[in-house]
């Protein structure tokens, strides 16, 4: 069982960080350029972190970049491990997971729905959540939901009195 | 002598393609699975989902921080205390706040009760799918009393809005505490001993439950599963032990583990949790300590947190649920990312396990899994 | 003519009886849906004022919308409707049938039901207690003995007006026979 030391020196022994920071007990988060991640959570794979939570995204619009976010577990350290990396918004593509971990396919296809990412070698992008969506994908910093309410949809009439934002 | 199928031969059956669908009582809510199957057998399944969609993470973004907390509960519907909980663990893991010991004792207090009610709910809903509807209306009935005592408690049945981030949102009186030990008492002696004799010893029970639905260990550690799934196999596998948060690193408990990975191994664990939780809840309630029951973070409409990110779990009665959170420093959050404990099991394992069960079993699959398809619709 | 608002002595049997043995469709479709076990098992039972439930819409004559209907599931709930035999009624549940309650400003969710369905009575809550949902259903009880409860009528007259609405908003909706 290693401590959070322990495991900061084999990430910089083995791979190529940009950045490691050990921000709580028991939670550290690592982030490398894009072409380096995929080997890299296989080589974390392979090192007693099994269990991968989930797959999350977040749209940084000002930096004009996504951030692909994968939380990994191990089962005999005790230790969260978040690996980060950025991607371009406007070319928004990345390499799938499916072929380690078989189970980021229904993952990427929820990023898919809700952003607009496109992941290369995973032909099951169709829709899984939302159904007949025609507008820009909803999750975006750009699609102002009140906006498409208050266009869409009409407002009980309470004898005149007006519905307030 | 004419041929007993009136002339229509074995060889012409082909596959049928059925809506398991969301209108069905063997269904856990709103949610449908699409199958193939060929005489009994099942041979291609892909879940039907979204139909509880309401947009949850893009509302949290449009809301101040203490606003957030009265939506937060409606996420997943049996269970709602443990998404308050661990909305105010993301917030006070960025902002590095640390809350009285009081106001740990009762947030673990609050998460034990909401254990038990959710698991004699599970055990009446699978009752129900084979059959057995008295014990689904025993169970109903000994959940209400636990309902009472969180109307006492917070002011309402199902969704409470009673932890926050900084503490809870008001003290327990010592006349509360003692209602609580005597429905404890109540359940040990009298309600979950009459479950033991109509449904664990009802030879019904055995024939439906043992061997069906099995997920192994490897099948459990690959896909993401926790909780009873992986439990099931003996590994005692839990995040109140790994990672221990509230007050449960202050008493004594154990984690029942089963052997085989089937239905009947799932449903012994969860009889066996509530036992355990009643024995927490005495501990924790003789040795409470004194004193404040919520930090002082000044106007709440102005709550604030310097930039970060977060990934935050605790224990659910299905397995490990845990929220994303980051903070660009301002009044609202900047984004919230929701991991149900039974995201891998209702999408990836319809697909990847379901084939090969018979058609009569279908649900009994469906429903000793815990899926809850709130949790991954959002 | 005849009066369509006066009703012979045959209808007013019809509504003695069947407002004394209504069968309410098990379809939950919201998160209001956890409150009704409880109404439905032995503490505040339901089946003594002759409601029970009812597994196909072909035999069901109660449809309750337990809280918020996303637009998947309002263009299976249409489908649903149509298939009911009459007289047949519906029954909205919570704040999110009246002006959308909580999720008011969602992308997914409808705002209003009387638009696209005809609704005999709301209870309002977030959610409702048992007992609540029990005074509203003896009110629908008393409203179809006295022979007001006829929005189905009402749907067949205005038709035009209800598919526009559900077009409008859901785009292509799927008919049955």
């Amino acid at each position: 069982m290693r401590n959070e030391k322990e495991v900061i020196k084999l990430i910089e022994n083995n791979l190529d960080p940009l950045e490691i920071n050990k921000k709580r007990k028991q939670n550290l988060s690592v982030s490398f350029t894009p072409d380096k991640t995929i080997q890299s959570l296989s080589f974390l794979k392979s090192n007693s972190y099994k269990h991968l939570s989930t797959i999350s995204c977040v749209d940084w619009i000002d930096d004009n970049e996504f951030e692909l976010v994968y939380h990994l577990f191990s089962y005999e350290d005790y230790i969260n491990i978040s690996v980060k990396t950025r991607i371009d918004r406007d070319k928004a593509t990345f390499v799938t997971l499916k072929e380690i971990w078989p189970v980021a396919e229904f993952y990427e296809r929820d990023i898919h729905d809700f952003f607009g990412v496109e992941f290369e070698g995973n032909d099951n992008l169709e829709e899984l959540i939302l159904e007949n969506w025609n507008e820009i994908p909803p999750m975006r910093k750009d699609f102002d939901t009140r906006e498409f309410v208050n266009e869409e949809y009409e407002w009980r009439d309470y004898n005149g009195q007006k519905h307030t934002d | 002598m004419k041929n007993m199928n009136g002339g229509i031969t074995m060889d012409k059956n082909t596959q049928t393609e059925i809506f398991f669908g969301p209108n069905h009582p063997g269904v856990p809510g709103n949610y449908g699975i699409i199958y193939d199957f060929e005489g009994d057998t099942v041979t291609e399944a892909k879940p039907n989902a979204g139909h509880l969609h309401r947009g949850f993470e893009k509302l949290m973004e449009e809301r101040i921080w203490i606003k957030n907390t009265a939506l937060v509960p409606r996420i997943c519907v049996e269970e709602p205390d443990i998404n308050e909980m661990v909305y105010a663990m993301g917030y006070e893991a960025i902002g590095d706040l640390e809350v009285p010991k009081r106001a740990d004792y009762i947030r673990s207090i609050i998460l034990e009760l909401a254990r038990i009610q959710g698991h004699i709910f599970s055990i009446g809903g699978n009752a129900a799918g084979i059959g057995q509807y008295t014990v689904m209306q025993w169970g109903t009935l000994a959940r209400d009393y636990i309902l009472d005592l969180f109307e006492e408690i917070t002011g309402g049945r199902v969704y409470h809005i009673y932890i926050r981030p900084g503490g809870v949102r008001q003290d327990i009186e010592d006349e509360t505490f003692e209602h609580i030990l005597e429905v404890m008492d109540d359940l040990e002696e009298n309600r979950l001993p009459d479950l033991d004799k109509a449904l664990y010893e009802n030879p019904n029970a055995h024939k439906r439950w043992k061997g069906k639905a099995v997920i192994t260990e490897e099948e459990a550690i690959e896909m993401g599963a926790t909780g009873p799934v992986l439990r099931a196999n003996g590994k005692p596998y839990d995040v109140r032990k790994m990672m221990p948060y509230a007050a449960y690193n202050e008493v004594d408990f154990e984690i029942p583990t089963g052997e085989n990975g089937d239905a009947w191994d799932r449903l012994k664990i969860m009889r066996e949790e509530m036992t355990q939780s009643i024995k927490i809840i005495r501990q924790l309630i003789n040795n409470i300590p004194e004193g404040p029951v919520k930090l002082d973070l000044g106007n709440a409409l102005k709550y604030r947190i310097p930039e970060g990110d977060a990934y935050v779990k605790i224990e659910s009665k299905r397995g490990e649920y845990g929220y994303y959170m980051v903070s660009d420093g301002g009044l609202k959050p900047y984004r919230v990312h929701v991991r149900g404990a039974s995201n891998p099991l209702g999408l990836y394992g319809v697909t990847e396990y379901l084939p090969g069960t018979r058609v009569a079993d279908v649900p009994v699959w469906a429903k000793s899994l815990g899926i809850c398809p709130p949790e991954f619709d959002r | 003519m005849k009066d369509k608002f006066k009703r012979g002595k045959w209808k007013e049997f019809l509504d003695w009886a069947q407002n004394r043995s209504l069968s309410m469709l098990h379809y939950c479709t919201g998160c209001g849906a956890i409150e009704l076990p409880p109404t439905m098992t032995s503490r505040y039972d339901m089946s003594r004022f002759g409601i029970g439930p009812a597994a196909t819409p072909r035999q069901a004559d109660l449809l309750l919308v337990t809280g918020y209907l996303s637009t998947k599931t309002l263009r299976r709930l249409i489908y649903t409707y149509e298939q009911m035999q009459e007289p047949k009624f519906v029954v909205g549940f919570g704040s999110c049938t009246i002006n959308g309650g909580m999720y008011w400003d969602s992308y997914n969710t409808i705002k209003q039901l009387d638009k696209y369905l005809p609704v005999e009575m709301y209870i309002a809550g977030c959610m409702p207690r048992p007992e609540a949902i029990l005074d509203g259903l003896l009110k629908l009880k008393d409203k179809i003995e006295t022979g007001e409860a006829k929005g189905y009528e009402e749907y067949k007259e205005n038709i035009e007006f209800y598919h526009k609405n559900q077009e409008e908003a859901l785009g292509e909706v799927q008919r049955t026979q």
